[in-house]
């Protein structure tokens, strides 16, 4: 039988914790909420306080970690806002994170994952379910306070603007993060997805301080892991929100001439 | 959890919860039997010419009884307004708040009809599968007579008996909401297969977009081999595709989707009555085939 070493916290996220088994390090994160399992993860209690695992082929931000994210994570009593929550695997973790005097304010457009999300959120104190599209941050701007942090997982070709539309809406002039999980095969066949990554990174440069872009392979297929802290204080906030279109129909990647 | 929101029209907002039992369904957070003291108290003490609204019709019914003064339906309108006027809740309240919000926009958003019928086609297809998968298993399976296997027997086949009831009975009511929601589309290619594609598309819009080729493959997963994609969608199970021969059916599936093409436009735009014209055009279309094999 092999050996489980102690729960070691990172120092980026304190709830955020590795543990070896053997020659593996497993990422558990320490839970708010109250089981049964979310998505079937497991469950363990290591001196009186429990843990779920954040298994990085499940979750970005977990294999974010894994493939070395130097940069911010979600710390304990922030207040953070999630796009693309779907049912709350990840954002479920993300509450953990940021523990139970934190917020996750977990956006998600689609109904019947939207439902799931709503269930989980019983047993997650600290997760509260918003059903809105991303795109639409006019519209749900007035249920959410200033965070501390955005994290995003939206699929979309034009991911990078709606971030930073929510970005510069909920965290405005003052100091914050923004963390973004980028899809390259979803912004258009037109690039390689490491060029789409730098176009990102490029575009989102001006506003933030960007940690090492991460690779997200093996685990998540032409997946990027992005993002940084913004400077506090330096760039007022948009008077307006960006006004994005709601995007009809499959994204067709523009014909190159 | 049962969620009441209390809703003044001064400058008072209430957001209260009482605590129960989970309901499954959406929009029907009834089980208000154990009434919290505290909100019929702080309703009690509400001024008398405001109003008052409550999300769950048991617990507005059971509300209005304990405070004899009339309790209205919560609308998203008077979330947001009630929102607006407290600016950011803090603790619980928000929480309280925000999930009775979000529940209220998810039963309103499923109780439209194409989300019904989303719903409905998704459990048919369940249902139709875990019937077949039963029917397959009673086949192969090895009874003997005179021993405890034959009990069991009749027992599976007395189970599988009302599961087969349950589908015919769902099946009839996809059928009505298939031709009130897609009537050009269902009489076209039959309503199992009209309400799979809707799910399939995710919205009546995105259905009214979609050009017969991408419609054809709908609902196709594998690919036959590796130079080859995918190629049976929802279509192949569309009405009369079993009068056509085998080797006609690739053909006849892409008259037919591009047929179901016009007429889902038409269920999600003009609404205008096509069917007529979709039917005929179809059973020509089989007729040319049938007669093209000789």
């Amino acid at each position: 039988m092999r050996t489980a070493e102690r729960m070691r916290p990172l120092a980026g996220s304190p709830r955020l914790a590795e543990r070896r088994v053997g020659a593996r390090t497993e990422l558990w994160t320490e839970t708010v909420g109250d089981p049964p399992p979310v998505y079937g993860e497991r469950w363990t209690t290591v001196g009186g306080r429990s843990y779920r695992e954040f298994d990085p082929h499940r979750s970005k931000l977990s294999a974010a970690v894994v493939r070395g994210w130097a940069g911010p994570l979600p710390r304990p009593g922030e207040r953070w806002l999630y796009l693309g929550a779907a049912s709350g695997s990840t954002a479920s973790h993300v509450a953990d994170l940021v523990g139970p005097d934190g917020r996750v304010y977990a956006l998600e457009r689609s109904l019947r994952p939207f439902a799931r999300l709503w269930a989980l959120t019983e047993r997650w104190p600290n997760l509260l379910p918003i059903l809105a599209d991303a795109r639409d941050v006019e519209g749900y701007q007035e249920l959410v306070p200033p965070v501390d942090g955005v994290y995003a997982d939206i699929a979309q070709p034009d991911q990078v603007e709606i971030v930073r539309a929510a970005r510069d809406a909920l965290v405005g002039g003052r100091a914050g993060t923004v963390l973004l999980a980028l899809k390259g095969s979803s912004m258009g066949r037109d690039r390689p997805p490491a060029a789409h990554a730098a176009a990102a990174e490029a575009s989102l440069a001006s506003s933030l301080d960007l940690a090492a872009t991460v690779k997200l392979d093996p685990f998540h297929r032409a997946h990027f892991f992005l993002g940084g802290t913004s400077r506090g204080g330096a760039a007022a906030p948009r008077a307006a929100p960006a006004r994005l279109t709601p995007r009809r129909g499959r994204f067709r990647a523009p014909r190159g001439r | 959890m049962a969620l009441a929101v209390v809703l003044a029209a001064g400058p008072n907002v209430f957001l209260l919860s009482s605590s129960g039992d989970a309901p499954r369904s959406f929009g029907r957070a009834d089980r208000s039997s154990a009434l919290p003291a505290a909100l019929v108290d702080a309703v009690r003490a509400l001024p008398s010419g405001e109003r008052v609204g409550g999300a769950g019709a048991g617990l507005r019914a059971e509300l209005a009884e304990r405070t004899r003064r009339p309790i209205d339906a919560v609308g998203s309108a008077d979330l947001r307004a009630a929102r607006n006027r407290v600016a950011w809740l803090q603790g619980p309240e928000e929480r309280t708040y925000l999930r009775s919000l979000a529940e209220h926009a998810l039963a309103t958003a499923l109780r439209s009809p194409v989300e019904v019928l989303i719903t409905l086609a998704r459990e048919e297809e369940r249902v139709e599968r875990s019937v077949e998968r039963e029917r397959r298993a009673a086949e192969a399976f090895l009874g003997v007579e005179d021993s405890s296997l034959d009990e069991y027997a009749r027992a599976w086949t007395e189970h599988r008996g009302r599961v087969a009831a349950h589908h015919r009975r769902l099946e009839s009511l996809l059928e009505g909401e298939a031709r009130r929601t897609l009537p050009n589309l269902t009489a076209l290619v039959g309503p199992r297969v009209a309400a799979r594609l809707l799910a399939h598309a995710g919205s009546l819009e995105a259905l009214g977009r979609l050009r017969g080729p991408r419609l054809q493959l709908l609902g196709a997963r594998r690919r036959p081999s590796a130079e080859r994609g995918p190629r049976f969608g929802v279509i192949y199970r569309a009405d009369r595709m079993d009068d056509v021969p085998p080797v006609r059916r690739a053909a006849y599936a892409r008259s037919l989707a591009a047929l179901a093409a016009i007429g889902a436009r038409a269920d999600a735009t003009t609404h205008a009555n096509v069917a007529g014209l979709l039917v005929a055009r179809r059973d020509r279309r089989i007729h040319d085939l049938l007669r093209r094999r000789a």
